[in-house]
């Protein structure tokens, strides 16, 4: 191809002339140190390119390659437990390579390991018609992970050849005789990132995603295949939400771009993960997790193209029919990088300084998630569960960047500063969250937990409601105004705030709480409610219930410190407080009804 | 609109007050005084009298409508004579209600 020359060099902008043969999105190496760029505008025989890395020493009449192909991806074993920058460099390869935590210029890497053997397991016979999306053969990638090798996309034909044995990735490991004649496969797949790939059938997601946190899974749930967004002024607890997720969610593979945040989150990232164990699989949840990092001391342009690598990675685990969550923390800065670049474009700018193609892009990006059935003969159901963190500057959604991501996901996590500093974590602000999967989650639940998980969750959500109106009334005229019914709902809301939502990550039993023991916390809550009211009812008195249940009610407050193991306990708190009201009851004299 | 007026105390205090068309719940222990006066107010009787003897054994049960609109409760001299604390109950609410006491 044609060599281009720089005429202009702005930042990480580079345009060049001579650049007619090349087409927009097509990848680039700019000047004598080959730094890769893409490009992201074509005026006639003029290119402007995004330049991924640094561009200080370069400068007009340095040369510009185009290789004619768009930003790719590689799709294949080895992904599992790698770490990789915003344009899928290996890092920890890339640091040897470099012998620099920081990203040195130039510096070519292939993105998987070509060195490693894997152990590959046809799954189809010699004679068998394959098209795109079939499964051919597995390899066990992990522990936990079985990487599918599939047909790539646009290929179809009959197996000519097929073996079982070790193999590097680029060894050929099947050949297919199709329309034009033999051709041999190896165990890597590209893939534009820019591009989604391609399905058989959208499905409607309503199986919800359990993350272990409680006031994500009871009150604002998402659903495997669904979009999330974590708006949040800066240390009210984006990452750590969404480091949980990553850590507990019951997705079968996690992708964790961190995205233009500071550099040392993603060591907490590399230096935790390896040592947590995944619940359901009693591994290393490393074992399924793939990071991609383009902190903050790394170029801007590679954050703009760190969420798409990142969601290519996620769409190809799909389709082998994987439950995959992916994380990008934060959309922001990845936003940011989109002005930079439209500001030195010259572009005419939207709101804020922001592209007026914001939304869009945005939009690109979240409707990648979804619940999906695969291509090839026997389709396979895999999902792509889409959470991103959104920093708003001073904690403001009103925002472009928020504005835009809330039209298009449907669930709404607001953290909020108040709380946050109130040390109320997740500070998840349970009155102006929501989530429009919580019909069908509730009726999922309802079946697969106890027929009155749905009824539950409103009656609690009705009672922080009620806490709300109430408090205003409180603060009015004070809180000898409210009957003693009212004064109870207050306690039980309280309960519900600092017993049941507040939930500490780094406690080694309340980081995480299990969908059964969700339920029997919450119940307890509720029926400390009911018992309450009754007895109240029957005579008794606020206060003298209040006094008599002190310790039970310390008890219920200790509960989500209850192991995984003994959440029976759980439910003998309930007998036991059943019993003391009674006794309160019995020693007003005040009779039964 | 006809209005329930109730009174407790002793029998001896308030069997008059029959005569009056009040209803009236005689107690002789702290036990029965709760119950009646609890259950007079869930009958929303908008003033229930009680004797200043009786009050005494109560006082929870007293503060409880304290601050409440219906019921009130006003407390009344029993037969053996006033103690007092009827007066001084009303003195402080006027004081809490005008900010300082004018009585
Ligand atoms: N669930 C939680 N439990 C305990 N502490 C938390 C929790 N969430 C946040 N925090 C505290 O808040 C701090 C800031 O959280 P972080 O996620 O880094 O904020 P952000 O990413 O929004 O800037 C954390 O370092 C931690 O001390
Ligand atoms: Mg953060």
């Amino acid at each position: 191809m044609k060599e281009g020359k720089i005429i202009k060099v702005s930042g990480p902008l580079v345009v060049a002339n001579g650049m007619e043969d090349a087409n927009i999105q097509d990848v680039c190496h700019v000047g004598t140190d080959r730094l890769i760029g893409e490009i992201i505008e074509m005026r006639g025989d003029e290119a402007s390119i995004q330049v991924y890395e640094e561009t200080s020493g370069i400068g007009p009449g340095d040369p510009v390659i185009s290789s004619g192909e768009p930003l790719s991806v590689e799709l294949g074993p080895g992904l599992i437990a790698s770490m990789f920058d915003g344009i899928q460099r290996p890092l920890d390869t890339f640091m040897k390579l470099a012998n620099s935590d920081f990203l040195v210029k130039g510096v070519e890497t292939v993105a998987l390991e070509r060195e490693t053997e894997w152990t590959f397991k046809p799954t189809v016979a010699v004679g068998d018609q394959v098209v795109a999306g079939d499964i051919i053969g597995e390899v066990p990638e992990t522990k936990v992970i079985s990487h599918k090798i599939m047909v790539p996309y646009g290929v179809k034909g009959t197996v000519k050849s097929i073996e079982e044995g070790t193999f590097k990735v680029e060894d050929t490991v099947y050949v297919l005789e199709t329309e034009d004649g033999d051709k041999a496969f190896n165990m890597i797949q590209k893939w534009p990132v820019r591009r989604g790939r391609p399905i058989a059938e959208k499905l409607n997601p309503k199986e919800p995603m359990m993350t272990g946190q409680r006031v994500v899974d009871t009150f604002f749930p998402v659903v495997k295949g669904g979009a999330a967004a974590v708006p949040g002024p800066f240390g009210a607890g984006k990452t750590v939400v969404q480091h949980q997720i990553a850590k507990w969610g019951d997705a079968e593979i996690v992708i964790y771009v961190g995205c233009g945040e500071r550099g040392n989150e993603m060591t907490d990232v590399l230096n935790e993960f390896p040592e947590l164990i995944d619940p359901k699989t009693g591994e290393s949840i490393m074992e399924r997790t793939v990071l991609i990092a383009n902190t903050s001391n790394m170029p801007v342009a590679a954050r703009e193209a760190s969420i798409y690598t990142g969601i290519t990675i996620a769409e190809y685990f799909r389709d082998m029919g994987y439950s995959v969550a992916i994380m990008a923390d934060s959309t922001s800065r990845w936003a940011e990088a989109l002005r930079e670049m439209s500001g030195r474009l010259e572009e005419m700018p939207g709101d804020e300084g922001y592209p007026a193609y914001l939304g869009s892009r945005i939009a690109e990006y979240y409707e990648r998630a979804g619940k999906a059935i695969s291509l090839g003969q026997q389709g396979r159901e895999g999902s792509v569960t889409a959470i991103g963190a959104v920093s708003p500057p001073g904690g403001d959604i009103s925002e472009p960047v928020t504005q835009s991501t809330l039209r298009i996901v449907k669930v709404f996590w607001g953290l909020d500063a108040t709380l946050a500093q109130q040390r109320h974590f997740p500070s998840i602000n349970w009155l102006n969250s929501y989530s429009l999967y919580l019909t069908e989650v509730g009726d999922y639940l309802n079946e697969a937990v106890d027929p009155s998980w749905a009824a539950m969750v409103q009656e609690a959500m009705t009672i922080l409601q009620e806490e709300a109106n109430l408090d205003e009334i409180v603060r009015l005229v004070g809180i000898d105004s409210l009957s003693e019914k009212d004064r109870l709902t207050l306690e039980v809301a309280k309960s519900i705030r600092e017993d049941y939502l507040q939930q500490n990550a780094f406690d080694d039993v309340d980081t995480f709480t299990s969908r059964e023991k969700q339920f029997l916390m919450l119940r307890l809550i509720l029926a400390f409610r009911s018992i309450s009211l009754r007895a109240l009812d029957l005579g008794a008195y606020l206060d003298e219930v209040l006094e008599g249940t002190i310790e039970l009610r310390d008890r219920i407050a200790r509960s989500k410190y209850i192991p995984e193991a003994e959440i029976s306990k759980i439910e003998q708190i309930q007998k036991d407080l059943q019993v003391k009201v009674e006794e309160i009851i019995e020693k007003g004299g005040l009779q039964h009804d | 609109m006809y209005k329930k007026i109730g009174i407790v105390g002793d029998k001896d205090s308030i069997l008059p007050f029959m005569a009056l068309g009040l209803e009236v719940v005689a107690v002789t222990n702290e036990m029965e005084a709760r119950i009646g006066i609890d259950r007079l107010a869930k009958e929303a009787y908008p003033v229930i009298f009680v004797t200043e003897p009786v009050a005494q054994m109560v006082p929870e049960t007293i503060k409880r409508y304290d601050n409440v609109a219906i019921p009130g409760i006003i407390l009344i001299p029993s037969n053996q004579g006033t103690l007092g604390i009827g007066k001084e109950r009303i003195r402080e609410n006027v004081e809490k209600a005008v900010g300082q006491n004018i009585l």
